[in-house]
């Protein structure tokens, strides 16, 4: 069979000894001015919406503000209140729930999708697929979820009355405690593995078909090929959809908030749901800060998390 | 050496460099805080008037800014209609308006926010209403004292109602013929709602609920506690307001009047608040109504108009929704909530609160009186989405076309049973909805879960209360 192991880290290309003479054409003055000026706009896009937001975050976490009177410093009260708020715990637990379920979900439908699709088939029937798995995710996730919480309505749902065609009891799907979580899975899947199908559509055809001949010809076949040859080279690209996934689902939203609004209790309440609550509904914009800085905090760990482990199990070609 | 001189060098540009932005840093906070006022165009010297989006479409907007354009020329009026799901969406709205510096004049409140805005932002009406006596006396004469003294805060009037709501019942006549039910009296117990529900359920299929609910601080469990005797949190009233009732209202009417309602303490672990919770427990148990989390007004216009539920809590907004849904006058009515302990009522009613921030004051109330005139109110609300606040609006000639046969009930709720109050909203309502809201679902999950759940909601609703909004 064909060895595919190669390092985990790209190695470095020398830099050829005649280019150190030589003043890059980066390095005279008229290049990087035009270059600091093509990279003006996303760099001022980038601190006004996304630095600036970030630090102005985290110090309105050192501050008890309601909108309407002005701030007051609060120092880590607002983080000694969230560390103690049971609902914010359950939260963070409900969140990480969601994304081990969901992103495996995901990831799992959308590979075998893709390896589906990239086997043989028509051309057409091939592109009919395509446009339909990824049709949900050009969709409002808030309008999907209020149609979808039509169809798992325990009285009156199609649901439940497709499955009572077959003698099936009508199941609570978002009114129970252990149901309601699942349901919000299952249609944030939905929507969302079209993303990594692709991803991973793309990935499949940039793996050379003669890697493929050459694991055939070494006796590799079905899932034996899938296993040695096409995952490895295609790691990549599941590290990249892992890493989308993972940070999407950590700050899911819509469906559980139109779903079920956090309920039963709090079976179905997730971070974001917490911060938009705290904030926009009880007027403690301190809090909700605080509660957005710990997932800051925690997205950036889970990530950082990832790519480290990412040196051990992704193979670039 | 040359290395050395090259540091210092770039040391001294960077200097440089830093010396620059501090100095735009000092410049930029040197100025005044800029808000979305100083956009250019954005503050055109109009007297903005906030509504709830869906409560009022385009030809409402025009009804209103052209009738006021009329009566007072010299007044530039901009009806700023905000899209939000719900009460309390939309006032998290305003809110951010008022944060970016952008707040309105007037803000169209309900109950549901009367205490949070009379609290924190709003300016009483007193001194207009004390001026203008001789013009509100009409008003006041048309507006059941009930309705006005919930618009009340420590004393202080805060805005004039110009709709309400009570959670009556509305049974679908369809349902009560196929289960051979006559229509309920007036004097119907809860018993006999009970004994409904099932006859409803016997004489119908597997995809029908008798009684459908929403789980919401008006029209869901709050309606059962004020039947069953009791309230979410302890009731009372502020002393004052006598200027009101004295100058406005007949001493029969001003009996028991006070400065508008107190809700302070939490009492979700009292006995009847348990006993309420029971009752529902055990219709969900029995088949008879909906799940909290299964209930949604969103859908409820769709099943009820079908056949496919029989009764449920509404108020005279309903007349409208239903007609628009095609739904004949003859296919529904609409009758008392049923008595249990007591056969008190709940409601909301909704007016226009002025803003403190506001430079326009005299103006704004202007059109508050505008905006509670009987011509205008007849104009907005000739599609019955609503109960208007004026009592002489509620005519035969109204309900018509929409129905229901039994429209009286809608105001007669607030005479018939002059205990009728306000949903409790205090200045922390949005907490104490979340709060209800949530138990509410675990409450009902089974009939074991009523009390943990139940002394859960009350250390939340303590720990709501505590806080200062």
């Amino acid at each position: 069979m064909t060895n595919t192991q190669v390092p985990a880290v790209r190695p470095r290309a020398a830099t050829p000894a005649a280019d150190v003479s030589r003043p890059s054409p980066l390095r005279t003055r008229g290049t990087r001015l035009l270059a600091a000026l093509f990279l003006a706009p996303t760099v001022v896009g980038i601190v006004v919406f996304t630095v600036v937001p970030i630090v102005g975050s985290v110090v309105l976490s050192l501050f008890h503000w309601n909108v309407i009177d002005s701030p007051s410093f609060a120092g880590m009260a607002n983080y000694r209140e969230v560390f103690t708020d049971a609902t914010v715990r359950v939260s963070f637990l409900n969140t990480l729930v969601f994304m081990v379920f969901a992103v495996a979900a995901q990831l799992l439908i959308a590979l075998a999708l893709a390896l589906t699709l990239n086997g043989r088939m028509p051309g057409w029937l091939r592109s009919v697929f395509r446009s339909a798995f990824f049709f949900p995710l050009v969709l409002s996730a808030a309008s999907i979820s209020v149609v979808m919480k039509y169809l798992f309505n325990q009285d009156f749902g199609v649901v439940n009355w497709l499955i009572g065609l077959v003698g099936i009891s009508p199941v609570p799907w978002l009114t129970s405690e252990h149901a309601a979580l699942a349901t919000v899975i299952i249609v944030y899947v939905w929507q969302q593995f079209g993303f990594s199908f692709l991803l991973f559509i793309g990935g499949l055809n940039n793996i050379p078909k003669e890697v493929h001949e050459a694991a055939s010809l070494d006796g590799a076949t079905g899932l034996r090929k899938h296993l040695h040859v096409t995952l490895p080279l295609l790691s990549p690209t599941l590290l990249v959809a892992t890493v989308v996934g993972v940070i999407n689902a950590l700050q899911v939203f819509e469906q559980p908030y139109v779903l079920t609004n956090g309920g039963p209790g709090d079976s179905t309440r997730t971070v974001v749901m917490v911060i938009y609550e705290t904030a926009f509904e009880q007027l403690r914009f301190g809090e909700a800060s605080a509660v957005g800085v710990l997932l800051f905090v925690l997205i950036m760990a889970v990530t950082a998390l990832q790519f480290r482990l990412s040196r051990r199990f992704v193979h670039y070609q | 050496m040359t290395d050395s001189h090259l540091a210092r060098r770039t040391l001294l540009r960077y200097g440089a460099y830093g010396a620059g932005a501090a100095a735009l840093a000092g410049t930029a906070a040197s100025w005044d805080r800029l808000t979305g006022a100083d956009i250019p165009g954005r503050d055109d010297g109009s007297l903005v008037v906030a509504t709830l989006g869906p409560a009022y479409g385009p030809e409402a907007i025009r009804t209103l800014t052209e009738g006021f354009r009329k009566v007072h020329p010299g007044i530039k009026l901009r009806i700023n209609a905000v899209q939000a799901v719900d009460w309390s969406d939309f006032f998290a709205k305003i809110l951010t308006q008022i944060a970016a510096g952008t707040a309105p004049d007037l803000v169209y409140v309900a109950t549901e926010g009367v205490q949070l805005f009379a609290q924190r932002l709003g300016v009483p009406l007193d001194r207009w209403v004390k001026r203008d006596s001789a013009e509100l006396k009409e008003y006041f004469a048309d507006v059941h004292p009930s309705l006005v003294e919930s618009m009340m805060y420590e004393g202080h009037l805060y805005q004039l109602p110009v709709e309400f709501n009570a959670a009556d019942m509305y049974l679908n006549r369809q349902v009560l013929r196929r289960a051979g039910a006559d229509f309920p009296a007036p004097d119907w117990n809860r018993d006999d709602f009970t004994a409904l529900l099932r006859a409803m359920k016997k004489s119908s299929g597997s995809q029908f609920t008798p009684y459908f609910w929403t789980n919401r601080l008006w029209g869901g469990v709050v309606p059962w506690l004020f039947a069953g005797g009791t309230n979410l949190l302890s009731e009372s009233k502020a002393p004052g307001g006598s200027w009101l009732w004295d100058s406005f209202y007949p001493a029969a009417e001003r009996e028991g009047r006070g400065g508008g309602f107190r809700w302070t303490t939490p009492q979700a672990t009292d006995g009847r608040v348990e006993e309420t919770y029971d009752y529902l427990a055990s219709l969900i148990q029995e088949g008879l109504c909906t799940r909290p989390e299964g209930g949604n007004g969103q859908n409820l216009v769709g099943v009820f108009s079908t056949g496919r539920v029989g009764v449920t809590p509404a108020g005279g907004f309903w007349a409208g929704g239903l007609h628009l849904a095609g739904m004949q006058a003859s296919g529904f009515d609409v009758q008392y909530f049923p008595r249990w302990r007591t056969q008190r009522h709940q409601f909301g009613a909704a007016g226009y609160a002025l803003l403190r921030t506001s430079k326009k004051q005299d103006e704004a109330w202007e059109f508050i009186k505008y905006a509670a005139r009987r011509d205008t109110l007849m104009r907005l609300f000739d599609t019955n989405q609503t109960t208007p606040a004026r009592r002489s609006m509620l005519t035969a000639a109204r309900y018509a076309e929409s129905g229901p046969k039994h429209w009286p009930v809608f105001y007669d709720t607030l005479d018939k049973f002059p205990d009728t109050g306000p949903i409790p909203a205090p200045p922390q309502v949005a907490e104490v909805t979340e709060v209800l809201l949530k138990y509410t679902g675990t409450a009902l999950a089974s009939p074991r879960s009523v009390r943990p759940a139940l002394r859960r909601m009350q250390g939340d609703l303590e720990k709501a209360m505590e806080r200062d909004v």
